[in-house]
């Protein structure tokens, strides 16, 4: 464990050792799995870096690390388990001006299960997220200058207050192996500065802000523009904005995924909402075809499912849906009908000048046992100790215990706690 | 706290030594009941009110409750949307319940202020005060386009009573608010201007008002009607409470929706010195997020400098110091069902009485009395 990968500057990613693993775990926050109806949840591992660490850690339905790969940085923000057993990760490179700016990256890393760097592109604007397409290529995003021609047309925002004079806009890069751009979508050049206006409670800083993209079935894009709140779908031929939807419906959204019944899932952050605002969030799920809601949850009281940025949720196969209230740090599994059945919180806590003391995480991701990227991969956790296990334990949480609490019992048990 | 409030209930944390000891009273949401609860969350007495709140009820020095009941039912009243906190009727009882006066108070929105000679000043947002036309076409903000109806944007006053129930003074908004000054949040419907929601009359009499849609702290002049304090816009994001203390300064909750930025949602309570219009002291949560209601709330500066902080959407009350440290915290186990939000414990605001309060002289606070409800909900988990 904790061999070394090289690059010129030093490691870019390891596994943790073990005397890490007790480092930045809160002790005040005893529990970490609050809830496990086993019969009902999508049983599998969960990936999830917290964004105040340099950790990216897979636990299993106890909430026991049964996985862990220490960073070189922090998450910016996105990371996710390839088929292929390797981790692609958003790193989060210090730096001055947009650098220093919330969701923004600067190098996309491919580690395999132990660490190795395989794969690596760095550009300063890089941020949030990324995509690996089937040939082995990625998307990735990149802020780049909107011309001041088409800027000062730029509708909405917070008047003056584009950071260095500069509106910045959105680019989609397809990347090969060998870092060649062979595609590019140019934001600027597909929106209306007249019509796609910033929300107006935003400082001009972003337009149209791209936090997501993903590659559909007929080899279209979808993406988020987070600043004028729609989700969008990108013709890859033409670059045409194909379809759109949001504005007056979510806010600030994060996170879209197509679905494999053709419907589009969606965080709807709710910050900076139309009309009321009440403070929650949603997930929801629209048909592109009719532009039309077709499912959404919202906890009740809706206030205790919140976050204003980050996010993320995830369409389950047993139609069960994995939902990261990014800035709560807590990562939930609820049913069709909305009930939570499988639940947890995430123990390891990080400093923050901007967010305090908190255990926030960005995105999250199940991965069923047999994923391919799991396969022949050690996951039974036996390298973890117990000082760990026990963060990961189930808590005592008074006069409202599960349910199910003697099957949480029996599968507490059953994994040696 | 994060976890405190989404599994905890009841009093969570409790340091004696330093909190100001006394009785805490709410009137829960969604349901007619007011209750008053001691240190450890029992419920030591309750008032079963003839409607739901709209939305403020209060302890007076004579030991009667005082309180804003919900008469009309908004959504078929045809009000416009985001039209909340409605009351209808004023209502005074005493120690047992018994009614003692009565105002019907129409159209009467989510406070009131007793004054010490009996009057009583609340806030009007009637269907008389509404702008159309040129009128309405003078106010800037909002979302193009949203007036309620096509044409309406709801006007408001504040109205002064007396025991008899005559109107003894009444103040419009519209007729002091500079549309070019103040201008409404750029994400709301046009359908009211401004949103007030709350009122508090200073030590010199002037009244000094908060109003949500123009995130404006005002003082007018209660001969004048003019407006002679603003603050607030580029601060505050939909703010509730504000009340000046005993130093000349003012105590604003400010909740921070519809904040002009985007980050991380977080509420916040300042204390601002109106002479210089600075921000003298404020408590924010760590992490922020940990302390975030988008709507209501409130805050009191109690009598040892601590400050009793309503967190209201999450239905938490808790007292910090003036460091910050949260010295008493408790999460409301009683839930009620309320139009706008569905089951929830909230609260829209609360108030701690010192065992010194002329209202609770004499009377019994015994939490026995309560046996069942306080087996029930009063459990006391906190662990200091």
């Amino acid at each position: 464990m904790g061999e070394l990968c090289g690059t010129s500057d030093g490691p870019a990613a390891r596994v943790l050792e073990e005397g890490e693993r007790e480092m930045n775990i809160s002790m005040n926050l005893e529990e970490s799995i609050t809830k496990y109806d086993q019969s009902k949840t999508y049983i599998g591992y969960t990936l999830f870096a917290p964004i105040g660490g340099t950790d990216v850690w897979l636990i299993d339905m106890g909430g026991r690390v049964v996985w862990g790969w220490k960073m070189l940085y922090r998450p910016g923000c996105d990371a996710m388990l390839l088929p292929s057993g390797n981790l692609l990760y958003a790193g989060h490179v210090d730096g001055d001006g947009l650098a220093s700016v919330e969701g923004s990256a600067g190098v996309v890393l491919e580690v395999d299960w132990r660490g190795n760097v395989i794969w690596k592109y760095e550009d300063e604007y890089l941020h949030h997220t990324f995509c690996r397409m089937d040939n082995g290529n990625s998307l990735v995003l990149k802020w780049i200058k909107t011309p001041d021609y088409i800027a000062t047309k730029v509708k909405g925002g917070i008047p003056g207050t584009e950071p260095g004079g500069v509106l910045w806009s959105d680019c989609i890069q397809e990347v090969t192996r060998n870092g060649e751009v062979i595609w590019e979508w140019v934001a600027f050049e597909h929106l209306n500065p007249e019509v796609d206006a910033i929300c107006p409670l935003c400082e001009r800083t972003f337009w149209p802000g791209l936090n997501a993209c993903s590659v559909l079935p007929d080899g279209n894009i979808l993406t988020s523009f987070h600043r004028t709140h729609n989700v969008a779908i990108i013709d890859k031929s033409t670059g045409d904005v194909k379809w759109r939807w949001g504005l007056g419906e979510i806010a600030h959204q994060n996170a879209p995924s197509f679905l494999m019944n053709g419907n589009i899932l969606i965080f709807d952050n709710g910050l900076h909402p139309h009309l009321y605002p009440m403070g929650f969030s949603r997930i929801v799920e629209v048909d592109p075809h009719s532009s039309e809601m077709v499912w959404a949850y919202e906890d009740s009281p809706r206030t205790n499912f919140y976050s204003s940025i980050m996010g993320s949720c995830q369409r389950l196969p047993n139609g069960n849906t994995l939902i990261c209230e990014a800035t709560g740090g807590r990562i939930f599994e609820i049913t069709s009908g909305g009930s939570v059945v499988w639940e947890f919180l995430n123990p390891f806590f990080h400093e923050s000048a901007i967010y305090g003391r908190n255990n926030m995480l960005s995105r999250a991701y199940r991965y069923g046992p047999d994923y391919e990227g799991l396969r022949g991969n050690t996951v039974e956790g036996a390298g973890f100790q117990p000082e760990l296990q026990r963060k990961g334990g189930l808590g005592n949480r008074g006069a409202r215990m599960p349910k199910d609490e003697r099957a949480v019992r029996r599968r507490i048990d059953s994994l040696g706690y | 706290m994060a976890v405190a409030r989404r599994f905890k209930h009841g009093v969570v944390r409790y340091d004696r030594e330093k909190a100001y000891e006394g009785y805490t009273l709410f009137w829960q949401t969604g349901t007619k009941d007011a209750w008053l609860i001691d240190m450890l969350g029992r419920v030591v007495h309750r008032w079963r009110m003839p409607s739901n709140p709209g939305m403020d009820g209060v302890l007076l020095p004579n030991g009667n409750f005082l309180g804003s009941c919900q008469t009309v039912n908004y959504v078929e009243a045809g009000l416009p949307p985001g039209f909340s906190g409605l009351g209808g009727l004023l209502l005074e009882v005493d120690w047992d319940g018994n009614e003692v006066w009565r105002c019907d108070t129409p159209y009467m929105s989510h406070a009131f202020y007793p004054l010490d000679n009996g009057n009583i000043i609340y806030i009007y947002w009637g269907p008389d005060l509404r702008l159309q036309g040129d009128a309405a076409a003078r106010v800037k903000g909002g979302l193009p386009g949203t007036e309620h109806n096509g044409k309406y944007i709801w006007g408001e006053s504040l109205i002064e009573i007396n025991r008899q129930g005559e109107r003894v003074w009444e103040w419009r908004a519209s007729e002091h608010l500079d549309p070019d000054i103040d201008v409404m949040c750029l994400l709301e419907y046009r359908t009211q201007w401004p949103y007030t929601n709350s009122v508090f009359v200073m030590p010199d009499g002037n009244v000094l008002v908060s109003m949500r849609f123009i995130n404006t702290v005002a003082i007018v002049d209660k001969r004048s009607g003019d407006i002679v304090w603003r603050w607030g816009p580029g601060e505050l994001g939909h703010q509730h409470d504000a009340r000046m203390i005993d130093n000349g300064n003012i105590l604003i909750f400010d909740n921070g929706a519809h904040r002009r930025t985007y980050g991380p949602s977080y509420s916040r309570v300042v204390e601002v010195n109106p002479k210089s219009n600075e921000i003298v002291w404020q408590y924010k949560a760590n992490p922020p997020t940990d302390f975030y209601t988008a709507t209501q709330g409130g805050e009191q500066r109690l009598p040892n400098g601590n400050t009793l902080i309503c967190e209201a959407l999450m239905g938490r009350l808790f007292e910090v110091t003036m460091e910050g440290e949260l010295v008493w915290e408790f999460v409301n186990p009683i839930y009620g069902r309320q139009h706008h939000h569905g089951l929830v414990n909230s609260i829209f605001r609360a108030w701690r009485y010192g065992p010194d309060y002329p209202g609770l002289r004499g009377k019994e606070l015994d939490p026995a009395k309560f046996y069942w409800t306080n087996e029930v909900y009063g459990r006391v988990v906190w662990n200091k």
